[in-house]
């Protein structure tokens, strides 16, 4: 994925419910926030960013449609026409014995899918390297970011303030 | 804090869903033409059976959010212990069909009749558990045990809106109690089981067919919770049961109702699998005369609720939520219809068999009502859902809706998924 770089500011907060508090802040200001990173989901943060759903549990039927259909043609292929074995005294084409497998491939073509599309459209992969803003944002602190790479200073100032304001303890700038 | 209040229009249209009840009861006991009432022996059996099972699952369910330390159903648990509390209710009824045993008022059960465990050697290695005596003592020693474990439990949760704030006497209690249910209702619902359902077919047998139950069970419990709050709701009651309780509650329909299916899916395959005869035999009757119920279990317990409630949001749409309820509920009472008819046509036409030898065998036994519900079987659900509404709603109004000094309250009103 072809990224310009920005320039962040971002504050760092130490508390996911002042962090929500500030983010509600925000939207009263009329501040677009670029995005919030937390160790852990914070309940309520979805509402407040107005995020849509995601999409991906869509993506999961589908592969899992797809695992179904594989796993019962592909027996039903192989037991009557391709390789017929009689098991146990059995129909070749015995519904309830392709069951089991069924089911297993349905999970596994939904699970591989979700992972590989997740990826896909989160531009991650092997070698990809993924630029942290703060280094304990994966630990235990909060952190609200504003894309600040076509503002005035003016508007700079603005957003700084309100970091402060709203209980940021630390702020600063960065380019990724 | 609010209380229940019934008011006159409820007490008018529970009473009138019993009076359909006892009608439809009574036009099956008189307008049978067998000298057993099979019929109305087993319409009897079957309702009495789903609904204590539902008030046993309530209480199961009750027991292990406790142990759990879960919080989210505190807003609404006051249902699931008015639930628990049709168990003595429901014994009771249980009862009657115990003592119809010794008396002979009917037979539903094969291994009950002397005649026919004198000349069956299977019935005979099984008359140790399968007898009249027993039957009647375990249900009342068991059923006496979770009466009095659902009472504690209510007594406890009731006591708690007494103590002051921040008390968590009651409630290390009630742990204590709700621990203690969760082996005793586990271990002995499946006694019950095999005794009430499963001894219908007493030459057959499951292992996994007490967890089958269990299973419809409960899933018929979380059905008929969401139609009673979502009605409640709209009458004004439990303002603090959102979105996010009946996406819970609607997950679990969702969960059980795969749990039902495996459970169902296990039982079929290692019979059909393992092809023996006494096992298949149980299978084989319900494919051949029963195959609308056979497979529309399957349709309407699996198919409906998985296909319908995968997505997120139809789980927090009441409409959905109700269309799928009340279809389910259904489902489930009549898989226990499944699980109950057949075995007992059998038992009455080989009985008759036997009083009568040869040809009458087969006119013993009206079949009406049998291959599928009939309008008086439906007449008779509608009076047992009248019975159970009212215990319920009378129940309810006992106690405040919302328990106010529940520790975990505050959890539930915070809740959010």
């Amino acid at each position: 994925m072809a990224t310009k770089n920005k320039e962040i500011l971002f504050g760092i907060y130490s508390d996911e419910e002042e962090l929500l508090h500030a983010v509600h802040k925000a939207n009263d200001a009329h501040l677009v926030i670029w995005d919030v990173f937390s160790p852990f989901p914070v309940h309520g943060m979805d509402e407040a960013l107005h995020l849509s759903e995601s999409r991906l549990h869509i993506v999961g039927f589908i592969f899992g449609l797809l695992g179904t259909l594989t796993a019962f043609l592909g027996m039903t292929w192989i037991f009557t026409s391709d390789w017929p074995i009689i098991f146990g005294g059995k129909p070749y084409w015995s519904i309830p014995a392709f069951i089991p497998i069924t089911f297993e491939l349905t999970v596994l073509f939904s699970s591989i899918g979700m992972v590989v599309v997740f990826y896909t459209i989160s531009g991650m992969g092997p070698g990809v390297t993924n630029p942290t803003l703060h280094d304990r944002i994966t630990d235990d602190k909060f952190c609200i970011a504003f894309d600040a790479s076509n503002l005035s200073e003016e508007e700079i100032d603005k957003r700084e303030s309100f970091l402060k304001d709203s209980g940021a303890e630390e702020i600063s700038t960065k380019v990724i | 804090m609010k209380t229940l209040t019934i008011s006159k229009n409820h007490r008018t249209v529970c009473i009138a869903m019993m009076a359909i009840g006892v009608l439809s009861l009574l036009a099956t006991f008189f307008g049978a033409d067998d000298e057993l009432h099979t019929r109305f022996w087993t319409n009897f059996l079957h309702n009495s059976v789903f609904f204590t099972g539902i008030a046993l699952m309530a209480l199961f369910f009750m027991a292990a959010s406790i142990t759990a330390w879960a919080g989210w159903y505190v807003v609404f648990k006051r249902v699931w212990e008015a639930f628990s509390l049709f168990l003595p209710v429901g014994l009771v009824l249980m009862v009657i069909v115990a003592i119809g045993n010794y008396v002979g008022y009917h037979h539903l059960y094969h291994w009950s009749d002397p005649e026919s465990v004198a000349n069956d050697a299977l019935l005979q290695g099984k008359s140790g558990f399968l007898n009249d005596n027993w039957y009647l003592l375990s249900t009342l020693i068991i059923g006496g045990l979770w009466y009095f474990l659902a009472r504690k439990i209510r007594s406890l949760s009731l006591a708690e809106d007494e103590q002051g704030e921040n008390s968590f006497e009651h409630h290390r209690k009630m742990r204590i109690y709700a621990a203690a249910a969760l082996p005793i209702v586990g271990f002995t619902s499946a006694a019950m089981i095999w005794q009430w359902v499963m001894s219908i077919d007493p030459h057959w047998y499951s292992t996994l067919f007490a967890w089958y139950t269990a299973a419809s069970w409960f899933v018929a419990m979380i059905c008929i919770t969401i139609l009673i709050i979502l009605y409640l709701k709209a009458q004004g009651y439990f303002e603090n049961f959102n979105r996010d309780h009946l996406h819970d509650l609607g997950k679990l329909l969702f969960a059980f109702s795969i749990f039902w299916t495996y459970l169902w899916f296990s039982q079929y395959m290692l019979i059909w699998y393992g092809n023996v005869g006494e096992e298949t035999g149980y299978f084989l009757t319900r494919i051949k005369d029963y195959p609308i119920l056979f497979y529309g279990n399957l349709l309407i317990n699996f198919a409906l609720p998985f296909l319908v409630l995968l997505r997120n949001s139809t789980k927090r749409r009441n409409g959905t939520m109700i269309f799928v309820a009340v279809v389910v509920f259904l489902g489930h009472w009549m898989d226990i219809f499944q699980l109950i008819k057949p075995g007992a046509l059998h038992t009455a036409h080989e009985l008759a068999g036997h009083a009568h030898d040869g040809a009458a065998a087969e006119h013993g036994t009206s079949v009406t009502g049998f291959i599928f519900p009939h309008i008086l079987e439906l007449g008779t659900l509608i009076g047992f859902v009248g019975l159970f509404l009212f215990v319920v709603l009378t129940i309810l109004s006992k106690a405040s809706l919302e328990p106010a000094k529940d520790p975990y309250l505050q959890e539930s009103l915070h809740h959010h998924v």
